[in-house]
């Protein structure tokens, strides 16, 4: 799994790319914006071609120990294969889901704002 | 199962208070109890107010009850369905063959002489 | 101009409560699903694609609803919170909306309209903002209209919010009344007021009141009298003399004999007084049950039963069948023909050989009295591919409209429900006698029925 990180009106965006599973999941947990707390993360799923459930725990568990879990990780431009796999365990109710990234980068943004 | 006695009218009427579910499992009591009652008086009220289930069976009771009221001469009305209750007995056209009122002291009344078990609700 | 419909788990809660069986989405109105009736207008409004938004599992509809070929628009779904405001409605969808004008339709509530009307014209012309409200819902607009300067002649819309049994009541029978008229509503509709689904096997007897939609594999029994104002959904069987009026019966719904039900709502063994909001969910399978298919827990001890009497018959046949058979072989008069069945699994086939025996002489008589042309079919039911009374095993290569894929019960037998009830074996009532009986009968009274069969075959023949 590739991992690239840029940013965009402060919110950092975390693009994944290729097989999100056991194999890949610890990655993702590490990477630094994701592991810290105060960080808001919109992470970009669209080129993940395939997630598990360890790849779903690693996003539930990554957004658990965000200080807002709603919003310190948003995801963008889930695909369907994605998305199904967020619904069977119906994890998609934790999180705002964005078609768009540079939409769920102005959702985060706007709400980093009115926290501070 | 309660059973009073009133008079109306120089009439003896019989009310039952049934109580709970009447199904195939606890319909039997009542078949049982019947002629007790039939002995005492032909003209019945069975006070359903508190009756929350029934089912064929149960209302295969009820209308052997009736029968037998009828064939000694009497009637069975009833008082006070509930809308479970009442569902089952317009599903399965049983309203047709009982006079049902709204209060037990409507279905009481009923029996006075010259009241009309037509004017049944 | 794209459509968004957005649908929020709390304002259809009661239909989960009221019809666990059903998603909320898919909850029939009159015999089409209510989001059906939100990508019509959607289709009506010239929207080449439909994103379907909701705040909770949208699994089941998205199964039904596919890509939206099938209507041929493009349909996608997405996911928001409950709290989501409008705008961030739209941010989550930003890509999908593409900077094109969008339609929001939102809230559980049944939109009137007439698909008569050119509400594309209107939508085109209409000014960003809101288009209707009601108690339960909006459609709004936004973007800056497409010809603004367009006079398009105006058309009914309203919203009527679903927020009850009562009020999706009266939304069924206002779409089952005004009809194919307003609604585009499937089925065939030889005259107006009256859609009937494919499968619908209807005894002679029965009366039909229009209004009535009936939807697929319906079992009407003799002397039902269905309507006025009757919604029946699929795979439901009304037994004899039973009324159904101004009311709904769900897919999968038995209702027994002699039964009235007027002004009510049946699902499964559920019924519901929609005024009242009673429910009362009954005990008796003889008066109201739901319908599962055949892979029952009953199948355990019938298929014993089938078992031990296919055994029975073996053994006491072996004789007769060795004797006779060989002797119609050397003569020529024992031909077989080895074709491809459908089996009770669905997609499945098993090879039978069907054996016609030949000339009327005093062998074949015997043959036919005892059934022996059967006599191989018998060591199938040992292998649980065939029961001994069932269906009249269907060829596998035609279309036929008892095929188990859109047939209630299908359990291809050694004998037929039809032969025993001296009915022809194929047709329309012979398929009303085998699905009564595959619904109605319990192993115990299919052994008496297997002997009336075995009783009744050899007359069968006589009377071409």
């Amino acid at each position: 799994m590739i991992i690239t990180e840029t940013s965009a009106n402060g919110i950092v965006i975390v693009a994944l790319e290729g097989r999100l599973d056991a194999l890949s999941a610890p990655k993702l947990r590490g990477s630094p914006p994701v592991a810290d707390p105060k960080t808001a993360v919109v992470l970009d799923l669209e080129k993940v071609d395939f997630m598990d459930s360890s790849g779903l725990g690693a996003i539930v568990g990554a957004a658990r120990e965000k200080g807002d879990p709603a919003c310190g990780i948003v995801l963008s431009c889930m695909n369907n294969k994605v998305r199904r796999t967020f619904e069977t365990t119906n994890a998609q109710r934790l999180f705002h889901i964005f078609d768009d990234t540079s939409a769920a980068v102005d959702f985060a943004a706007t709400r980093q704002i009115a926290r501070t | 199962m309660k059973f009073t006695l009133d008079n109306i009218d120089g009439h003896l009427v019989g009310i039952a208070e049934l109580e709970g579910r009447l199904d195939a499992s606890n319909s039997k009591p009542l078949q049982k109890i019947m002629p007790e009652w039939l002995e005492k008086t032909p003209f019945l009220v069975f006070d359903c107010s508190r009756l929350d289930f029934i089912d064929s069976s149960g209302l295969g009771a009820i209308v052997g009850c009736l029968r037998k009221a009828i064939d000694n001469k009497g009637d069975l009305r009833l008082s006070e369905l509930n809308g479970k209750v009442a569902m089952v007995f317009e599903l399965t056209k049983a309203t047709r063959l009982f006079s049902i009122f709204t209060n037990r002291g409507e279905a009481v009344a009923s029996f006075a002489a010259g009241a009309d078990p037509g004017s049944a609700k | 101009m794209k459509t968004i419909l957005a649908l929020r788990e709390a304002e259809c809660a009661w239909v989960r409560d009221a019809f666990p069986c059903v998603h909320p989405l898919l909850l029939p109105i009159c015999n089409k699903p209510f989001i059906e009736f939100l990508i019509d207008f959607a289709i009506l409004v010239g929207s080449p694609a439909v994103r379907i938004l909701g705040d909770g599992e949208l699994d089941a509809v998205e199964r039904y609803c596919e890509n939206g070929s099938r209507w041929g628009i493009d349909i996608s779904y997405a996911n928001m919170q409950t709290g989501d405001s409008v705008e961030t409605m739209l941010g989550k969808n930003r890509r999908f909306c593409d900077k094109e004008r969008v339609m929001m339709v939102s809230g559980f509530s049944f939109v009137r309209y007439d698909k008569r009307r050119d509400y594309k014209s209107l939508a085109g012309s209409m000014p960003e903002g809101e288009w209707v409200a009601g108690p339960g819902g909006s459609i709004t607009l936004f973007g800056a209209p497409e010809k603004p300067e367009a006079q398009a002649a105006d058309a009914p819309l309203s919203l009527m919010a679903l927020d009850g049994m009562a009020s999706y009541y009266r939304a069924s029978m206002e779409a089952l009344e005004t009809g194919a008229d307003r609604y585009v509503l499937p089925g065939y509709g030889g005259e107006p007021g009256c859609a009937i689904g494919r499968n619908v096997v209807m005894s002679k007897s029965v009366e039909i009141r229009k209004p009535v939609s009936i939807g697929n594999n319906v079992q009407l029994l003799g002397d039902a009298i269905i309507g006025p104002s009757a919604i029946i959904g699929s795979n439901v069987i009304i037994d004899r003399e039973s009324t159904v009026e101004s009311s709904i019966v769900f897919d999968n719904t038995y209702i027994g004999e002699q039964l009235e039900v007027i002004g009510r709502i049946a699902s499964g063994n559920r019924l519901s007084d929609p005024v009242s909001g009673v429910a009362v969910t009954m005990e008796d399978p003889h008066l109201l049950s739901g319908i599962r298919k055949s892979e029952a827990l009953g199948a355990l001890p019938r298929k014993i039963v089938h078992a031990l009497g296919a055994l029975i018959l073996i053994v006491l046949l072996a004789v007769p069948f060795l004797v006779v058979s060989t002797l119609l072989r050397l003569g020529g008069g024992w031909r077989s023909a080895t074709g491809d069945y459908l089996s009770g699994k669905s997609g499945e086939t098993i090879s039978l050989g069907k054996v016609e025996p030949d000339a009327a002489n005093a062998l074949d008589t015997i043959a036919s009295t005892l059934s022996l042309d059967r006599y191989p079919w018998l060591f199938r039911v040992l292998t649980a591919e065939l029961a001994l009374i069932g269906s009249t095993p269907l060829p596998a290569e035609t279309q036929h409209p008892n095929a188990p894929a859109n047939a209630l019960a299908y359990r291809p037998g050694v004998f037929s429900y039809a032969e025993a009830e001296q009915w022809p074996a194929t047709g329309g009532d012979a398929a009303i006698v085998e699905r009564y009986h595959l619904v109605h009968s319990g192993p115990i009274s299919d052994i008496g029925l297997v002997v009336k069969a075995f009783v009744n075959r050899p007359h069968e023949k006589t009377t071409p």
